[in-house]
């Protein structure tokens, strides 16, 4: 059988049966189309201004080190006139992230772009290996979650940075909207499909323009153009859970190559059903699942592909809803829905005392954007969640010191 | 908590409910007994039918809505003859009996319609299996309809299948013939719902039931997501009007009753996605929204005699296979599965799933707004908009002279 050709050129010989769509190209029209998709995402959505100061939070895992690389061949290849930098968390983790932060480095010399790491130690006292050693392995990506979307953040500020993009892609968006799903989660339904997150009261905004690339085709791109990742998981997320809304995109995906964008494309459709989006109608409720997962606010935390949704989120979704339906019927009581949701925070959380009756406990209007007053980073809360984890954090690690 | 009652205090585990009886069943992890249990999925299905009841409440005389008076509501019970749709029909055989036993007259009619779309015309095994249905149901009509007949004038020039030269000699079975199982399980659901709203329409019906537990509700709307069709999701999941047929599809059904035209359609809207006016409005209700699958199953073992012995066999064993290849999986399969395994762990999950796309606002039906040339749901121009051309994914085939179709059902019937 004569080989077949690669279907968009004719003349090479295919190689690559791209994921996505099952279209056989060869390996120079696969990496050319993977980037004129990146670079018709960046462009129809507007994502950048000439000029513009981008940083590329950059983990060292594929997806970040993809998206260095294509910014910047799209950059050069386009005019886009971007000046971008490389923005690396420290989380303090031995033996992954040490070994991954050089892959950063390399990938700062490979691309020519100068690299600014921020460390959770500097910024919060903690590395995430002394935080595992005080609260255990059991939920501590809660505490890297928080503390890593404020870091970049911080990161972003002390480079003077307005923008940061991430390495968040297709299939993670997908089982952010299968997970939203799940969870009855509408608020987060409607935001986490957008390509740009972060209204315009945070100074700085997200946005991820791998949105529409398939996992698949970014290992495809990575492994073609050579790149230099670092492929460990890591090492604090080691039971991962897979057998909800990633396996069963991976089972969609089996069935229905497409099935992933397919995903997208409802999740944003749906985006523009959710009523109102207004925090009015039912705050307390928001609390109440606001309680349930705080480590997610945006599509996934963790540069892991696993981990992020630990073993017990179902279990306890599952709980925290029976009670709610226990509850129904009974005269609403709002003070008591909230004691209750507060409740079962501190109950997900008991190693630490975090509730200690300060300033927080009290009822604040919800939704309500300010400053925490601690830190000053931008809250919901009188003390933002970051800072409410340092407060268990410190306390403890005081009580072990006496 | 013994003091409650005397009786429970001989028991080893008295039911939570009625204290007298010994608990033989977990219901929503309570221990329960048999009557409790069938009365708690009497109870939630007949609480649906009674919020459909006032919807349809008969108009008081002398509207100017015109056709037949409609003294007794009318509803259609799509029957696939599966747990969930023959649950549903003992459970309204149980309320029409209960109403009569009381000296009232019944609270609706009904015609049970199953749609055949196993290809070849109304199979012997059908006709054997409803006449057991007939002889248990005595007071409802039943009818067995070919799927390829519901649907022979549905306008399909939009699908890209069929809109080469062979037209004319139309495979009746056309769907058959897509590419992946995932298309044909999806493109032949799609086609039963059309047949079924159609029939409910011919048969002067004012709602259509379906047998939708909370479980088949929670993996329509993810199955519905994964398929692309996030924007009709509310249309779909949600209890209320269908968006209105395209007269094409009412002409194949032989005597409709001549009230076709004078439809009642408050909205007005003309020229949907077919060349079709429309014609009339029906609700669609699933009154065991509120009811798990597995509370069902052993629901249909509990009633006597048991409804098993109704149902055919065939269609239980199916979530028990093993995977052989993923090219004959459906979406639906794998939501089967998925969720087989949610619901006997998290039962509240699956029931949030329906409830949270309960919550979503339906979209695009409004004067002037497209549908779908396959599905009949609104098509979402701002949506098609922003996705057009993103993903090098082949640009819509702009043949056809019929409507134009979704997204999910380009998807499904692009091969």
């Amino acid at each position: 059988m004569a080989p077949a050709l690669c279907a968009n050129c004719k003349t090479e010989r295919a190689l690559i049966k791209r994921p996505k769509n099952h279209a056989k190209l060869c390996k120079a029209c696969f990496i050319a189309v993977f980037e004129d998709e990146v670079h018709h995402t960046i462009t129809s959505s507007q994502l950048f201004y000439p000029g513009e100061k981008v940083a590329i939070g950059a983990s060292g895992g594929k997806d970040s080190t993809v998206l260095a690389s294509v910014l910047k061949t799209l950059n050069e290849r386009h005019g886009y006139g971007l000046d971008l930098v490389l923005l690396s968390i420290d989380e303090g983790i031995k033996g992954y992230r040490d070994d991954s932060l050089e892959t950063v480095k390399r990938n700062a010399a490979q691309y020519d772009m100068p690299l600014k790491v921020v460390g959770y130690e500097e910024l919060y006292g903690w590395t995430m290996d002394q935080v595992v050693e005080t609260i255990g392995k059991k939920g501590n990506c809660t505490y890297c979650g928080v503390f890593r979307r404020q870091a970049l953040d911080r990161g972003a500020k002390m480079l003077e940075i307005k923008h940061v993009v991430t390495g968040h892609n297709a299939d993670d968006v997908a089982e952010t909207v299968l997970m939203n799903l799940l969870r009855g989660d509408l608020a987060r339904l409607s935001r986490s499909t957008s390509i740009v997150t972060g209204d315009s009261r945070s100074e700085v905004k997200r946005s991820k323009p791998l949105k529409y690339s398939y996992e698949k085709e970014i290992v495809l791109y990575a492994h073609h153009k050579k790149l230099d990742y670092f492929s460990t998981e890591c090492i604090y997320s080691p039971e991962a859970f897979r057998g909800s809304a990633r396996g069963l995109i991976k089972q969609l995906e089996r069935v229905r190559p497409t099935a992933i964008l397919d995903i997208v494309r409802s999740g944003e459709d749906m985006a523009r059903l959710v009523p109102g989006e207004s925090p009015s109608s039912c705050a307390c409720k928001g609390q109440k699942r606001a309680a349930m997962a705080p480590a997610e606010d945006d599509v996934g935390g963790c540069g892991s592909q696993n981990g992020r949704t630990p073993g017990n989120e179902m279990a306890a979704m599952d709980k925290q809803l029976r009670e709610n339906e226990a509850n129904e019927g009974l005269e609403i009581d709002v003070g008591k829905a909230m004691s209750e949701s507060k409740m079962s925070g501190s109950e997900k959380q008991r190693d630490l005392p975090i509730r200690s009756g300060n300033g927080a406990s009290k009822a604040v209007p919800r939704q309500v954007r300010g400053n925490c007053k601690r830190c000053g980073y931008m809250s919901s809360q009188d003390i933002c969640q970051a800072c409410m984890l340092l407060e268990g954090l410190n306390k403890n690690r005081a009580q072990i010191q006496i | 908590m013994t003091e409650s009652n005397a009786a429970a205090g001989s028991l080893t585990r008295p039911c939570v409910k009625c204290r007298a009886q010994e608990a033989t069943l977990d219901s929503r992890s309570q221990p329960v007994c048999r009557d409790c249990f069938t009365k708690f999925i009497a109870t939630k299905c007949i609480k649906q039918v009674g919020i459909l009841g006032k919807e349809t409440r008969p108009p008081p005389p002398a509207t100017k809505t015109g056709g037949p008076p409609t003294d007794t509501r009318r509803y259609l019970l799509g029957l696939s003859l599966g747990v969930s749709s023959t649950a549903l029909l003992h459970l309204l055989n149980g309320n029409v009996e209960f109403q009569l036993s009381r000296g009232r007259s019944a609270p609706f009619d009904l015609i049970v319609i199953h749609i055949d779309a196993s290809g070849d015309d109304s199979s012997p095994d059908t006709e054997a299996i409803l006449a057991r249905y007939r002889a248990r149901y005595p007071r409802f009509t039943f009818h067995c309809v070919p799927l390829s007949s519901a649907v022979a004038n549905l306008d399909l020039s939009s699908l890209p299948i069929l809109s080469k030269e062979d037209e004319e000699p139309k495979d009746p079975h056309w769907w058959k013939t897509l590419p992946t199982a995932a298309s044909r399980t999806d493109v032949a659901r799609l086609l039963t719902r059309q047949a079924l709203l159609a029939q409910a329409v011919t048969h002067n019906c004012q709602a259509l039931l379906l047998g939708h537990s909370t479980t088949a509700l929670a993996e329509l709307t993810l199955a519905e997501a994964a398929k692309g069709r996030g924007f009709a999701l509310p249309w779909v999941v949600q209890d209320g009007f269908a968006p209105s047929l395209p007269s094409s599809l009412l002409l194949p059904v032989p005597h409709g009753g001549g009230d076709g035209e004078e439809g009642v359609t408050g909205d007005g809207e003309e020229g949907g996605g077919d060349d079709g006016e429309v014609i009339k409005e029906v609700l669609v209700y699933h009154p065991l929204r509120d009811a798990l699958r597995k509370e069902l199953v052993i629901y249909a073992g509990l009633v006597d005699p048991p409804l098993t012995e109704l149902i055919s066999n065939t269609r239980e064993n199916k979530d028990d296979r093993a995977v052989v290849s993923h090219k004959d999986l459906s979406i639906e399969e794998v939501m089967l599965r998925y969720f087989a395994e949610v619901e006997e762990s998290y039962p509240s999950v699956v029931a949030n799933v329906a409830r949270t796309t309960g919550k979503l606002v339906r979209a695009g039906e409004g004067p002037g707004g497209e549908r779908c040339g396959l599905c009949g749901m609104p098509l979402d121009e701002d949506g098609d908009q922003r996705w057009r051309g993103e993903l090098g994914i082949q640009e819509r085939s702009a043949a056809g002279t019929g409507g134009r179709l979704c997204y999910g059902c380009e998807r499904s019937t692009g091969g």
